[in-house]
């Protein structure tokens, strides 16, 4: 066996719901453990990848700009956005907790955005010398994606809990973006195939 | 992995031949890095008790008060379908849904599942849709947010506790029990040998018929 080879060159296809490898022959499209369709790589990964990406681009906007959430004082509303609720932790000397929502609501959706934008203009333009280092940073933009719907849980515990005829917290129109965000970036993420980054 | 013995890497594709790793071994992708197996005894047995223990907790965590907050000599509690209750109460019912689906329908969809496919394992059951089962688990793995949910409970407590004096229930700690053993369900389940046995207890299916 030549060192280093792809398995794909050498006739395999890898199932990708159990990870069997089977032998390609001819028009075979199902798995023989587990009879699912087989593809050599994910099918259109890049077109639905770049697709899913886009929208959580343009998603992105309202997401920020929009108030996540209304605090209701006894009359008087109190609107805060996305950045503004880590302001106002970190102000009243929270700020572990701030620091927490920052990287869960900020850093990891912003960086998750530049990242796959990032891994999918490598496939495109074969920037195959860091194959290696850009899997590693699939790897971690596919774990890290889910802690980014912690502000989502966070108003949902909050608008419950926070409901007395006085005080009142109303979830605010970015929630519904930020939450399309983080979905529609976990989708891109789990559309993009790594091996892309490898094929020759 | 198949009868030639060779296998591929899932992330880069790296054709590879390797021995089968005993227990307690790490097998990494020569070329990617990536963790290809890792073999646990009793891998089985262990998921069938977890998921069992798991299935078990998931009730008392959805059915009794997690946090209480008193406010103006008004008190409330709140479990994990109080909260999307109150999102839809608010028109926010996509919100809702996702945070419905994430913490409640698709942990016990996939507690149940494991439980399922371990139980068949364990008593060395054909079914026929044991490799349906299979796949759903493995599709819902990355939508289960416990944990997620888990962290965002301590940084509402560390908002609300400025404001108010909360009180914690029996549902907060069966919730951190289930979430402790949902973590070590997923991290420990060995897939392939799941998968492998399938295989067997297929096989030997069509040969008893």
């Amino acid at each position: 066996m030549p060192a280093k080879m792809n398995a794909l060159q050498q006739g395999f296809i890898r199932c990708h719901d159990c990870g069997y490898l089977v032998k390609k022959i001819n028009q075979q499209s199902f798995c023989p453990r587990c009879d699912s369709q087989l593809h050599e790589r994910r099918p259109h990964s890049l077109q639905r990848s770049t697709a899913l990406l886009l929208s959580s681009f343009f998603l992105y906007i309202p997401a920020n700009i929009f108030p996540i959430m209304t605090v209701n004082q006894f009359g008087t509303g109190d609107a805060h956005t996305i950045a503004g609720g880590i302001v106002e932790l970190i102000d009243s000397g929270m700020i572990p907790i701030g620091l927490l929502v920052f990287v869960a609501s900020i850093l990891v959706p912003t960086s998750k955005l530049i990242g796959i934008s990032l891994l999918l203009l490598s496939v495109h333009f074969r920037w195959q010398i860091n194959a290696r280092r850009w899997t590693m940073m699939y790897r971690v933009i596919a774990f890290v994606g889910r802690w980014s719907m912690l502000d989502i849980f966070m108003i949902s515990i909050l608008v419950d809990l926070v409901n007395f005829s006085g005080v009142q917290i109303i979830a605010g129109p970015a929630a519904i973006a930020f939450a399309a965000v983080v979905i529609l970036t976990m989708f891109a993420a789990e559309n993009f195939d790594p091996r892309l980054l490898w094929d020759k | 992995m198949n009868s030639t013995g060779f296998d591929a890497c899932p992330e880069c594709d790296l054709l590879i031949n390797l021995a089968q790793p005993k227990i307690g071994e790490k097998v990494h992708c020569p070329r990617c890095g990536l963790l290809l197996s890792q073999p646990r005894k009793q891998n089985i047995e262990r998921t069938f008790a977890l998921s069992i223990a798991g299935f078990i907790l998931f009730f008392p965590a959805n059915l009794l008060p997690m946090v209480g907050i008193s406010l103006l000599g008004n008190a409330n509690t709140g479990i994990l379908m109080s909260g999307v209750i109150s999102l839809f109460d608010q028109n926010m019912w996509p919100v809702a849904v996702v945070v419905f689906l994430a913490s409640i329908l698709f942990p016990l969809v996939h507690i149940s599942l494991s439980l399922l496919i371990s139980g068949h394992l364990y008593f060395n059951r054909p079914n026929r849709y044991l490799v349906l089962w299979m796949r759903w688990m493995q599709h819902l793995d990355e939508w289960v947010m416990l944990e997620v949910y888990m962290l965002s409970i301590i940084v509402a407590c560390v908002k609300l506790m400025a404001i108010a004096p909360l009180k914690f229930g029996w549902g907060l700690y069966a919730f951190i029990a289930l979430i402790v053993i949902t973590t070590l369900l997923t991290s420990t389940l060995d897939k392939q040998l799941f998968w492998r046995r399938i295989e067997q207890l297929r096989k030997d299916n069509r040969h008893a018929s």
